[in-house]
């Protein structure tokens, strides 16, 4: 009795051009769910899609049947792939489904470790499962209770370990240097120099956190040109650089030229207005295009490519070294989900178990009355209380301890061990039969 | 018994702070250390309302009841620092600053002084008030200024750790020292204009030599130093900072040094 499982396809298994034609869209993604759902035994289904990974999440698990029409749904959306799909695509079943899950949620299992906009997705891939009040819910109640507890995890995994903490990229290290010196980034100026793509991710980062005002200048000025559009500046002749510089608060530096285009002369020159005016330099060029000398200057934060790796490097293993603290909430989390599961399950199960062996002890009864035609009422009574008195005690023990299994984790290993031991089966389709479709079990066990 | 429990709630806020700061600021713990700090500002207004209620005197006369008030206009500075974001932190400087002086003062008995002055009435509770909380702007300062020489280190040390992550950004601790000194040094000006009124309405003479008028002259002249040095070119901020931090540490050691040698002591502050 498995409760979810995952097949997908992440950083971890396949490149970004084969990532990317598995990339949904959240149409796309809900279309597609409505009809895994509508045409196999599909029950629940979410499906995540973002830039490092896309997984289907199915119930119920531990069915081959369902985890193929997962696949098919991803395999459908990559198309035609050198060597097929499958090389590239991983299931998870059961338990690890479920600690997959919550690893992902924590930023585990990122491409940068510990990176907070997971979160948000798995968030978003949940809400749409479940969000849109004109189709029936695509998650139910086992996916419903996973993903609200993985986002949970999550959380928890990020407010009390230092997981994500310190920046993890060039543009989010800038953005915090830039924070920490200036306070509110509300309409500070930022000047690029030179038109790598990291200084374009780095104004992207700074733009979302409040600069309004963006100068370009390059050798070219065309190129300058191209990357103010794209980015909402304003390009600037390179001879007009340093008047430019006088009023900049954060200066990107990324050309390729082969000699420092900032010297300390010029600078100084240029800032003869504002000396005093704090500047953030982030020099991403090799060969540098800031000379050092300009980093002694008053209220000047000079850093290089290395300077930043040095942060970037610390800040990573930082993170690293949490992880087994986030891997204990993992464990935690999942242990609770699968004592949730269990609960669910064991209700049934006694159920059966009991409805099992009481078929046989009236069977055995009715055995025995054909032999001892001549014995009296009171003595079939006594023998029929008898009987069923063995039957609770032979069942007390078996029932308490999968009672205390769903208790401390165990109660799916334990639901599947009985059923599978005891031949439930054939009883649970009995009365699945008698029943009729909706009449499910879904109390749970207070221990 | 509500010195007490001003004092525990003090002394929670800065354990709190101290965790924050092994956390690099993250989660709630900031948020609470304020909270709890502003709730022993309150048990500390309380301690000093009951106080003027039973004596029938405001807590400005005697060296107890003195730092005490001292010790609350700095914990009132923190709390009016609260739409700051993150420059509240201060308070990780602040709060040692607020349970030293209200230990003292505790462990000296928080009692009404014998002695009579001939300084007394609304001249006298303006000048003390207008002079402490020209103390309190000054205390800020120099935690805005210690925090800015931290941040300012960790930035040029290529550094972004907890105490990075933690240390308010250099901006904002800059506005908060400015706002400190200015309103520190107009109210201690003010304290001494009042003073100096007094003297020469009512004494028609200036004693030069008391400690408590050099004391109170060099903390004027702190003041000065600490504005001075924002005029010009260089870090302008940084020498502020600086001049906040010795000034403060300064009038601190002073004070010090004037009540262990001053035949005047009672009445010193």
């Amino acid at each position: 009795m498995s409760p979810v499982s995952v097949v997908g396809v992440s950083h971890l298994t396949a490149p970004v051009e084969i990532r990317e034609r598995f990339a949904f869209t959240p149409a796309e993604a809900e279309a597609v769910l409505g009809g895994l759902r509508a045409g196999s035994e599909v029950e629940e289904a979410v499906l995540l899609s973002t830039c490092n990974r896309t997984e289907v999440y199915v119930c119920p698990g531990g069915n081959e049947r369902v985890q193929d029409a997962a696949e098919r749904v991803l395999s459908d959306k990559a198309g035609e792939v050198v060597g097929g799909t499958k090389q590239y695509l991983y299931r998870h079943d059961g338990e690890a489904s479920v600690r997959h899950l919550y690893r992902v949620a924590g930023g585990l299992a990122s491409l940068i470790l510990g990176e907070a906009e997971i979160q948000g997705q798995v968030k978003d891939a949940y809400e749409l499962a479940g969000g849109n009040p004109a189709t029936p819910p695509l998650a139910g109640p086992v996916l419903h209770r996973l993903f609200q507890s993985a986002l949970s995890a999550g959380g928890r995994i990020r407010s009390t370990t230092p997981i994500g903490e310190g920046a993890a990229s060039v543009a989010s290290v800038a953005v915090e240097l830039a924070r920490k010196i200036f306070g509110s980034l509300e309409g500070r100026q930022v000047m690029i120099l030179g038109a790598g793509t990291t200084a374009e991710l780095v104004v992207e980062a700074l733009r979302r956190d409040g600069i309004r005002g963006l100068v370009v200048s390059n050798r070219t000025y065309e190129r300058a040109s191209e990357l103010a559009s794209r980015l909402s500046g304003h390009a600037v002749h390179f001879d007009e650089m340093p008047f430019e510089l006088a009023k900049t608060d954060i200066l990107i530096a990324s050309t390729a030229a082969p000699h420092p285009l900032v010297t300390r002369d010029g600078f100084r020159h240029a800032r003869e207005g504002s000396p005093s005016r704090p500047l953030l330099i982030l020099d991403l060029a090799i060969p540098r295009d800031v000379e050092p000398e300009v980093g002694h200057e008053a209220n000047v934060f000079l850093y290089n490519v290395d300077d930043l790796h040095e942060i970037l490097d610390d800040n990573l293993l930082k993170r690293r070294e949490s992880v087994p603290e986030a891997e204990a909430i993992v464990e935690e989390y999942a242990r609770d989900f699968l004592r949730w599961y269990g609960s669910r399950g064991v209700v049934p199960v006694i159920r059966s178990l009991r409805q099992r062996w009481d078929d046989v002890r009236q069977r055995e009864l009715e055995r025995l009355w054909q032999k001892l035609s001549h014995a009296s009422a009171d003595d079939r009574d006594a023998v029929e209380a008898f009987s069923k008195q063995l039957l609770n005690k032979l069942l007390h023990d078996p029932t308490k301890r999968l009672k205390q299994g769903v208790g401390n984790g165990r109660g799916v290993e334990f639901i599947d061990a009985v059923r599978y031991l005891h031949d439930l089966e054939a009883v649970e389709a009995d009365r699945s039969e008698a029943s009729g479709p909706g009449d499910d079990d879904e109390a749970e066990v207070d221990e | 018994m509500t010195h007490a429990v001003a004092l525990l709630l003090y002394i929670g806020s800065l354990i709190l702070w101290f965790r924050s700061l092994l956390s690099g600021g993250r989660g709630r713990g900031p948020g609470i250390a304020f909270g709890l700090a502003a709730a022993g500002v309150a048990a500390h207004v309380v301690a000093l309302a009951r106080f003027t209620a039973e004596y029938g005197q405001l807590p400005l006369n005697g060296l107890a009841p003195s730092l005490s008030t001292v010790a609350l206009i700095i914990g009132i500075g923190l709390v009016a620092t609260l739409g700051l974001g993150e420059g509240r932190r201060v308070g990780i400087v602040l709060v040692p600053v607020v349970i030293l002086l209200e230990v003292v003062a505790v462990s000296l008995g928080i009692e009404p002084a014998t002695e009579l002055l001939d300084f007394q009435g609304a001249w006298f509770v303006f000048h003390v008030t207008l002079a402490f909380a020209g103390l309190g702007g000054l205390a800020v300062a120099f935690a805005s200024g210690l925090l800015y020489l931290v941040q300012l280190h960790e930035l040029t040390a290529k550094r972004m750790g907890r105490l990075f992550q933690f240390t308010p950004p250099l901006a904002t601790l800059d506005r908060l020292g400015r706002t400190g000194l200015v309103a520190g040094f107009i109210t201690f000006t003010l304290a001494l204009a009042l003073g100096w009124l007094w003297t020469v309405s009512f004494r028609q003479s200036f004693d030069q030599s008391n400690p408590k008028v050099v004391w109170a002259i060099m903390c004027w002249l702190i003041f000065v130093v600490a504005f001075g040095v924002r005029v010009g070119g260089g870090v302008k901020e940084r020498r502020s900072a600086l001049a906040s931090v010795v000034g403060f540490s300064l009038i601190v050691v002073t004070y010090l040094g004037l009540r262990m040698v001053s035949s005047q002591g009672g009445f010193f502050l």
